[in-house]
């Protein structure tokens, strides 16, 4: 059975003074990696996007904030890095009709917080607010909105996402077909 | 569990049109597909099927203790579902009998009493009104002012059901076969009972809600709609790439409008339905063996959950229990959670909860594309609209207790449906 793979939270309470600040050029490379992971993830470009991620990555969507044990309630999603590349894989039969056409899409990213944690691995909190236009059927305007939260880890010194939990501020109600890679 | 008569609510709709003629617009054969997209038959379908038949609230288990309550939607009826302090199950309409406003916007909670938050006025969890601020101007009979119940509410398995109709039949009457269905949801748990706290998620759908019984009983789509899931999952569903001769798996159609899809037929090993080999949940068949015995727990081991839609607005969606909401016609949201079995080990209602993510809500590897299907029909069926074909298997389906079965990819299952809604909504039932 897959452990639980949930990183311990830095409350986002705690300020930079008591945890240190990551150099403004480490900052700059980060923003810079959040910023292409979203372009791959806004042209459903799966393949290139799951290069980011690590083995063991995990990937959440939970019901509200998420403040519960994952395998004890359900998720609109959870998958542990197996799952997630079915996903892909599903996505790239170029069948899975709730993706075809693929949605335009345009995220936002904001309120970029990183910090870092004692095992050298980065903690990162954003904003988001997420454009798609729906083509696949109602042809509509639909906007996501909510808070991303990442590890971050180097890979041979490369930057690897192994952990993403994305709080959408209306979770807890209706949500249309989410197919693609929030 | 006791049919509550008093404060009988029955909604009435004095200008309702019911030049609807539904005999000319359900054909045994065909249906016209503006049912989906007309007002005046969404209307008519709350008041004939949500507020004069038998519909289903939530579960026992959901509101444990004194006080819990979860609050839902009967078509487009706000209501409560609380247990009092004595034990018992009530439902109210979410409705404050001074000025209407909602007493809860909370999905669920707990409470001692039951406080209406515009002008305070409060009532007990026995729904009577014991206080509002400055008595001395109210000089009504406070007891003609309690929270309005449905005229009636009982329960199946652990399922509570409402009927605003006080001339309605019983909800066994209703249930028909379908009980056979909550029990074989029932008997997969090692004490009988099943719980419902895993949490609910929704799914919205731009589409009528009748196109979710629709989807959730075809078993003709899933070769195409869910062509890219065979894809890239092994799973249970391999058994789609057969031939049509091949294919083992049935509809059903139980009459009273409850329809299902049965798999089981494919079935020979232990949980083919759960994808994971025996030895891997040896501890819940320990637990099973040790309520049952060995030879009835292998066979339910093997049969696994129904696929059954239990009309109107429950599916048993094998393991997952769900709820179809319509909120107008061109809008509806499924609801669904896992279906966890109380005294299996917690591991095992684990596998049940990553399987219900896979299967349903709005990035499930299968629900997900059957929406956008949905909201394409939904899209198609408006204008000059036309007409849907059923006829499938009309040749080939035969008798099955007092319904009719037939191949996997006939239409069997939708006729059973949309005979029972017509009758229904013209008010032969």
């Amino acid at each position: 059975m897959q452990k639980n793979m949930i990183p311990e939270a830095i409350a986002p309470a705690d300020t930079a003074q008591d945890i240190g600040l990551v150099t403004e050029q480490e900052r700059s490379e980060i923003v810079q990696f959040l910023y292409l992971e979203a372009r791959l993830a806004d042209e459903s470009r799966y393949e290139e996007w799951e290069t980011l991620l690590t083995d063991d990555m995990v990937y959440w969507i939970p019901l509200g904030n998420g403040d519960y044990d994952p395998q004890h309630r359900v998720s609109i999603t959870y998958d542990n890095r197996r799952r997630l590349k079915n996903r892909i894989k599903q996505l790239m039969t170029g069948e899975r009709y709730a993706q075809v056409p693929v949605s335009p899409m345009r995220r936002l990213l904001s309120n970029i917080e990183i910090y870092p944690n004692s095992d050298e691995t980065r903690q990162v909190y954003c904003n988001f607010v997420l454009h798609e236009y729906r083509l696949q059927s109602t042809n509509e305007l639909c906007t996501w909105a909510g808070q991303m939260q990442y590890k971050l880890q180097r890979v041979e010194g490369k930057l690897k996402i192994s952990y993403k939990k994305v709080t959408l501020i209306n979770s807890t109600g209706p949500v249309p077909s989410l197919a693609f890679i929030l | 569990m006791s049919s509550l008569v008093d404060a009988a609510h029955v909604a009435v709709h004095p200008e309702l049109d019911t030049s609807m003629d539904y005999n000319s617009l359900i054909k045994r054969d065909r249906v016209h597909a503006s049912l989906y997209t007309n007002p005046h038959v969404f209307e008519d379908e709350m008041q004939k099927i949500f507020y004069q038949g038998w519909v289903f609230v939530g579960h026992e288990s959901e509101i444990p203790n004194a006080g819990d309550y979860i609050c839902r939607m009967i078509g487009s009826e706000p209501i409560i579902m609380l247990r009092t302090k004595a034990g018992d199950i009530r439902v109210y309409s979410n409705r404050c009998t001074h000025r209407g406003n909602l007493i809860f916007n909370q999905e669920k909670g707990n409470a001692k009493v039951l406080t209406c938050n515009y002008h305070g006025w409060a009532f007990s969890l026995e729904g009577a009104l014991i206080g509002m601020p400055y008595p001395k101007g109210f000089t009504k009979d406070r007891a003609d002012f309690g929270l309005r119940s449905p005229a009636n509410i009982d329960s199946y398995g652990g399922f509570v059901f409402v009927n605003f109709n006080p001339q309605g039949k019983l909800l066994k009457e209703h249930l028909g076969p379908a009980m056979n269905l909550i029990d074989r949801v029932n008997g997969l748990s090692p004490t009988g009972k099943i719980n419902l706290n895993g949490g609910w998620v929704k799914q919205q759908f731009a589409s009528n809600w009748k196109m979710l019984p629709e989807n959730d009983t075809d078993g003709y789509h899933a070769n195409f709609v869910h062509s890219s899931f065979l894809k890239a999952f092994r799973s249970q569903y391999d058994a789609l790439k057969q031939s049509e001769e091949d294919r083992k798996s049935r509809v059903i159609d139980f009459g009273n409008g409850h329809i299902a899809i049965e798999p089981s037929f494919i079935y020979t090993q232990p949980f083919e339905w759960l994808g994971v080999e025996e030895e891997r949940v040896s501890d819940y068949v320990a637990l099973m063996n040790h309520a049952y015995g060995q030879e009835e727990t292998r066979r339910r081991v093997i049969e696994g959950p129904p696929h059954a839609y239990i009309f109107p607005n429950l599916f048993l969606g094998e393991m997952n229990i769900a709820i179809f909401m319509p909120i107008a016609p061109g809008n509806s949201v499924q609801w669904h959670t896992p279906l966890l079995l109380e005294g299996a080990p917690a591991s095992f209602n684990t596998r049940v909860i990553r399987q219900s993510e896979g299967a349903m809500g709005p990035s499930a590897f299968l629900l997900a594309d059957d929406a956008v299907i949905a909201e394409r029909t939904h899209i198609a069926a408006g204008g000059l609209s036309g007409w849907l074909e059923l006829a499938r298997g009309l040749d080939r389906e035969s008798p099955y207790g007092t319904g009719l079965i037939s191949h996997i990819s006939d239409e069997t299952s939708n006729r059973g449906f949309w005979q029972h809604y017509r009758a229904v909504m013209t008010g032969e039932n």
